[in-house]
């Protein structure tokens, strides 16, 4: 039996533990609109966190910063420049400790809603909706990636999309031509195979990759109403056999048309990236962003001559085989923030026309949002082609590590590796998803 | 010059004159003012430990009670439910189970395995080849864990790594897999480096304490006719014992805490085959949103290691040898 003392102690500790945490149910309100309407001070530090990390990318915020404070000269900065890896812990990590920066990156889906809900994210109707000055530069349909409500609450800074890159010269020495369905991607193949290249270069080591073409596949297999309703833990039923279609699909490119297979666990993306970019494998699948990176000008890729097409349907596919997968990806100005309109002002010169066509120009090759900024003259072929493809689609389908809750991500992100492994099958990787979306509740 | 036989005395801080009735010139009361003034001195100590080691612990214990929601700052109490979540959870045995498994690996490799290369290098003549030696199994130790992670990663890689490659040059060319890449293999895979870039430095730290055993011992044994194995035995383990219960502690409690080289090598994959309590810990809250439930495995982490301390502890000072 337990002294007294001890059980006063206890009670003490336990009491205390939760004093010091300061428990408090004290939720955020929706941010109040935006007043742009009296021009800022130009004065003070601006933060910004940005997912432009390392080479080729970091130059083009410190010079969008550099040129901003010629003009305005009390005007500082800090720049947080994370890659696509470190930002995701990074932006969890202010957040939870209430720094958020005055600007910060974001994706779309759920992962901008979290902000958009907790009252972190300032709303920009009145400066940015569509029939705004503003607003009318960039393309409806990535202003609408971050709409909720009828409010919108990020600046979308460029477009992306999923493609399969392929190398021409390759592709063309062996007769092959961009396959039109899914079946004809994995004949080629074995043709790729039987020339001693690897058909299609894939590495997982980080997760994400596998989720790139499942949820690709999943739209072309998953009717949409049924899929849009998935990825809410709120109306998720995840029965439908589109699911399953699609992991098998999943399994026979990763068994028949990679050159890695159940090793793809192992493999990292950029190993796999520059597989293309050397000549050694015949396909690549990557976003409209790396295009430029995949086919840079050091690369014999570059000679060789970068294709793209869509990852092809399935001929007997039962979703929408014109959707594709991307979406914008955009800059939060943070509602707590003293130097919001500053903020907003910074944000209006990062997407000023020449701005916009530096972005989308090479060495960057991020395609900029803002209507016209990506063309012939400012922008790669596969980059002017890709968005191309990207605004013709008939839906953009949002990743699906942010689109749907993170526990739900997580858990397809573990089937996704557990499928290449050969350790679940798609009922078993199913089965898991579907209890964490229960669990997500 | 003149030197004063004057007993020095500290003068009282002007801030901690004790009261009257602790006065120094009182001899009754001398005990309870040293004793008063020693408690000032360890002061500052006290309360930094406290604000930044007791503190945390106890705030994380509050954490571990909530659901928080870090976008709104809402904090909602749950009670017990993390920590029915928790033991509910197969990843957290999943976790639990890969550190235990760290743990004993770690114990045989880098408490006996170190223990008896010491004895071996410390039982060479040559003092030249003594100190080579030392320093070759040192080198590993000085590279930082997420260098050695990387490097690793590097050579594990299936298709450019040196270790399947030298599989392949040996005619073991069926043994090649992705060794970070599958389930059976990530995990063991991680321990392997982390034994190798920790083996040097207990092999160094028992070197140590192998010499600090007096060599009469030895000669007395061996004019004896004491072979090496006995005089290991008999004479080299009992008298490092006190070094064998710290290196254990280090050992397992460094175990349950592993963090950097399983985010570096395999972030916890595939399918979490290689998550341990840290990096599942980190991953309910960094990657899940769920920061009540990682404080509570945190929890688990604390209570996990401090309950093996304590016993070690125990333990070591019962079989304690002096000489």
């Amino acid at each position: 039996m337990m002294r007294k003392s001890t059980h006063l102690i206890t009670a003490m500790v336990a009491g205390a533990a939760l004093a010091l945490t300061g428990c408090a149910d004290g939720g955020s309100q929706a941010a109040a609109p935006l007043d742009l309407s009296k021009e800022p001070a130009y004065s003070g530090k601006l933060s910004i966190l940005t997912k432009f990390g390392g080479d080729p990318l970091e130059p083009y915020f410190e010079d969008l910063a550099a040129e901003y404070q010629k003009m305005h000269p009390d005007v500082s900065f800090e720049l947080i420049q994370e890659t696509d890896q470190s930002i995701k812990d990074k932006t969890k990590t202010l957040t939870a400790s209430q720094a958020l920066p005055d600007v910060y990156f974001t994706w779309a889906g759920n992962w901008a809603n979290n902000f958009i809900d907790g009252g972190l994210a300032a709303d920009l109707t009145p400066a940015i909706a569509p029939g705004t000055e503003w607003g009318d530069k960039f393309g409806e349909s990535a202003l609408k990636a971050f709409e909720k409500d009828g409010k919108y609450f990020a600046v979308p800074l460029y477009n992306n999309g999923k493609f399969m890159g392929y190398n021409q010269r390759i592709f063309k020495e062996l007769g092959l031509t961009p396959p039109s369905s899914f079946e004809e991607l994995v004949s080629s193949c074995s043709v790729l195979k039987g020339a001693g290249y690897e058909p299609i270069s894939f590495g997982n080591k980080d997760g994400w990759p596998a989720l790139h073409y499942l949820q690709q596949l999943f739209a072309y297999e998953v009717p949409a109403e049924v899929l849009n309703a998935d990825f809410d833990p709120a109306s998720a039923k995840l029965d439908d056999k589109g699911y399953l279609q699609a992991m098998e699909q999943f399994n026979t490119l990763v068994n028949e048309c990679t050159g890695s297979g159940k090793d793809s666990n192992g493999v990292l993306y950029t190993t796999a990236q520059q597989a293309l970019a050397e000549g050694k494998a015949g396909m690549y699948y990557q976003e409209v962003l790396e295009f430029d990176t995949t086919a840079s000008d050091e690369s014999l890729l570059k000679k060789d001559g970068l294709g793209i097409f869509k990852l092809p349907a399935a001929v007997d596919a039962k979703g929408d085989t014109n959707a594709i997968e991307g979406s914008p990806e955009g800059y939060i100005i943070n509602a707590k923030s003293k130097n919001a309109a500053l903020a907003a002002d910074f944000m209006k010169f990062a997407t000023s026309t020449q701005n916009a066509a530096k972005l989308s120009a090479p060495p960057y090759g991020q395609p900029s949002s803002v209507k016209g900024a990506v063309s012939e003259e400012n922008s790669t072929a596969p980059v002017v082609e890709g968005i191309k493809k990207v605004n013709e689609a008939s839906d953009a389908i949002i990743w699906l590590d942010s689109v749907t809750v993170p526990a739900v991500a997580d858990a397809w992100l573990a089937g996704g590796e557990a499928l290449i492994a050969g350790t679940q099958s798609p009922e078993q990787v199913l089965a898991s998803v579907r209890s964490a979306s229960s669990a997500a509740k | 010059m003149t030197v004063s036989n004057t007993a020095w005395k500290p003068a009282a801080p002007p801030s901690l004159t004790p009261p009257p009735a602790l006065r120094a010139d009182r001899p009754a009361k001398r005990g309870t003012y040293q004793r008063w003034r020693n408690l000032v001195w360890v002061l500052p100590a006290v309360l930094l430990l406290g604000v930044f080691a007791y503190l945390p612990l106890v705030q994380n214990l509050g954490f571990s009670m909530l659901k928080w929601d870090i976008y709104s700052g809402r904090q909602t109490f749950v009670g017990a439910d993390n920590y029915i979540k928790m033991f509910n959870d197969p990843i957290f045995w999943k976790s639990l189970l890969n550190n235990t498994l760290y743990a004993g690996i770690s114990i045989v490799f880098q408490v006996f395995g170190a223990l008896i290369l010491a004895a071996m290098i410390e039982g060479l003549r040559s003092e030249r080849w003594r100190g080579i030696l030392r320093a070759v199994y040192f080198v590993p130790s000085a590279i930082s864990l997420t260098v050695a992670g990387l490097l690793f990663y590097f050579i594990y890689e299936p298709r450019m790594g040196i270790l399947n490659a030298a599989l392949e040059f040996l005619g073991l060319g069926s043994f090649t897999q992705a060794w970070l890449g599958q389930e059976n293999t990530a995990i063991f895979g991680i321990i392997a480096m982390s034994q190798w870039q920790g083996f040097g430095y207990c092999t160094l730290l028992f070197a140590v304490a192998l010499q600090r055993i007096p060599t009469e011992l030895y000669e007395a044994a061996s004019i004896d006719g004491v072979g090496p194995f006995r005089r290991f035995f008999s004479i080299s383990l009992p008298l490092v014992r006190e070094m064998s219960s710290l290196m254990m502690i280090v050992t397992v409690s460094g175990a349950f805490q592993v963090f950097n080289e399983v985010m570096v090598m395999t972030t916890g994959g595939p399918n979490n085959s290689s998550q341990v309590l840290g990096t599942w810990l980190y991953r309910s809250g960094f990657v899940r949103n769920d920061f009540g439930y990682a404080a509570a495995i945190a929890t688990a982490v604390f209570v996990i290691t401090l309950v093996l301390a304590v016993l070690q502890l125990r333990l070591s000072k019962r079989r304690r040898i002096e000489w």
